[in-house]
């Protein structure tokens, strides 16, 4: 390849832990834990070919789908099994006992001596007892909500569709147009490419995004020519790398409407172009 | 005198042996010579005749020293060779391999949560991915389970009691020579299908991390320690 590119001896190493949701974003951290020189080699030749990188930010799902009725036929079906078959537990095996030394108690030959020592003339909490306290505990609790009341077709916003993973568009001027795009920016000399898509990444205005990158190697690659009066000596067209990356954290502002988007990936066709579509549905994966 | 006797009674019994031996292969020789010839000229209609004994039922080969049924009731050497019994072999610690600069060297994916069948299920859906994938698994275990007692103080008073008991239940599968183009398409099928409740970690395989999984010996430490002091 003529184009230079740096040999990065770095080790891939990282610590990654998710931890739970956290009001509409799972949380992805990630800690570096060492990053070596890096051995850059540079050839004689300049390619004709502008290299860019692009960065490829999903925003995972946070709850998880929704069963089809099939699906939810046999979920109860299944409880229903694993009940019948069960044994009886601890909490249940004590409720019978007290249910039936209630009765032993109502009895008229009732001898309070033939009761067990421990529950002789005491004070006992009875396992009926303490289900209604658990009863009403449980009906003070109240999970988050499955959606968060957001317009599911307003695109503006992350916390759509919690249930399915998005990603980050921006409308970028390229040439005379105005284009949706994966966030992309020029490759410079001394960086690696990863380098460029991370600062793709912090160099969208507005927006205030963490996001994990998922490794060195890049998913996926995208190369257009230059419109004829554009073209330069030397300079026939550019190449786009992407790279994937999990968006960890980001503070709840709304971004701008008409330059950011979150979309699945069926919504795409409504935003790229089809030639790029076509090589970035490639690496996009709708799990 | 008596000796003699007996040796005569073995001579006897020998001659006898002998003499039946003889007639034996007489009676083997006759029988042959006329199934050949009753087999050329006969008929195949006979049943008896054409039934083909094979002549190692005759003519057996048994170890047989005095008596005809020495040896009877012999079957070791029919068994299968039974090895010796391996007396069981010191774990060894397997080397670490280290990461080179397209591969990972071994690091191990933690899944762990309060729900035991979505952590177990979920560790085995990691496990069947990389099958699938051709990654290479290690190890794929369990690490003690550890329980929280979550006490809670009471309203009026400063007693605690114990409202719920958790338990934390671990598994771990431990990877290694992945490649580094592999891993961001395995990391992210494996986010996606992470489900709600399971904390996933993904850490480097230390001489720490497998030293903890085993038992301490108080006893093998204190005599170590008064070696040393």
């Amino acid at each position: 390849m003529a184009a230079p590119f740096t040999r990065v001896y770095r080790p891939l190493w990282r610590i990654i832990t998710t931890t739970t949701l956290n009001k509409g974003v799972r949380n992805v951290s990630s800690t570096r834990q060492q990053c070596s020189a890096l051995n850059v080699k540079t050839a004689a030749v300049a390619s004709p070919w502008a290299l860019h990188g692009a960065v490829c930010l999903q925003r995972l799902p946070v709850v998880s789908q929704d069963r089809s009725p099939i699906e939810e036929e046999f979920m109860e079906l299944m409880h229903q099994m694993e009940l019948e078959r069960s044994l009886l537990s601890d909490h249940e095996l004590r409720l019978l006992e007290d249910a039936a030394r209630m009765s032993r108690k109502q009895e008229e030959d009732y001898d309070s001596d033939e009761e067990e020592e421990d529950y002789r003339d005491k004070e006992i909490v009875t396992a009926q007892d303490l289900e209604d306290i658990w009863e009403q505990k449980l009906k003070q609790f109240h999970p988050a909500p499955r959606s968060q009341g957001v317009d599911e077709k307003g695109v503006s916003s992350s916390e759509r569709c919690l249930a399915e993973s998005l990603i980050l568009l921006v409308k970028k001027d390229v040439g005379s147009q105005k284009l949706w795009l994966l966030p992309q920016t020029q490759w410079q000399t001394g960086e690696t490419l990863r380098k460029t898509a991370e600062r793709a990444l912090a160099g969208l205005p507005g927006a205030d995004l963490k996001a994990t990158f998922l490794g060195n190697a890049p998913c996926g690659f995208y190369k257009y020519k230059y419109p004829k009066d554009i073209q330069k000596e030397g300079r026939i067209g550019a190449k786009v790398f992407f790279f994937k990356a999990v968006l960890s954290s980001h503070k709840h502002l709304p971004l701008e409407k008409n330059s950011f988007a979150w979309v699945k990936k069926d919504e795409l066709q409504d935003f790229l172009k089809p030639e790029y579509l076509k090589q970035v549905r490639r690496f996009i994966m709708a799990l | 005198m008596r000796l003699t006797g007996h040796l005569c009674q073995i001579c006897q019994k020998e001659e006898r042996i002998i003499k039946l031996r003889l007639q034996w292969y007489q009676l083997v020789l006759l029988l042959q010579n006329t199934r050949a010839l009753v087999c050329a000229a006969s008929s195949l209609q006979s049943q008896v005749l054409t039934k083909q004994m094979p002549l190692g039922v005759l003519l057996t080969n048994r170890h047989y020293r005095s008596m005809p049924t020495h040896g009877i009731g012999r079957y070791r050497h029919l068994l299968p060779k039974a090895l010796p019994k391996k007396k069981k072999e010191k774990v060894q610690a397997k080397q670490i391999k280290a990461a080179t600069a397209t591969e990972f060297g071994v690091f191990n994916v933690c899944v762990s949560g309060y729900d035991m069948t979505l952590v177990e299920h979920y560790s085995q859906y990691i496990h069947n991915l990389c099958n699938h994938l051709d990654i290479r698994v290690d190890e794929s275990c369990a690490l003690p389970t550890k329980t929280t007692e979550v006490m809670v103080m009471q309203e009026q008073g400063t007693k605690m009691y114990v409202d719920a008991v958790l338990k934390t239940h671990e598994r771990i599968v431990q990877i290694s020579e992945m490649k580094a183009t592999l891993f961001p398409i395995f990391m992210e099928v494996i986010l996606k299908n992470q489900p709600e409740g399971v904390r996933l970690c993904l850490k480097q395989h230390t001489e720490a991390d497998y030293q903890a999984r085993f038992k301490t010996r108080p006893e093998l430490e204190g005599l170590l320690a008064k070696i040393n002091n």
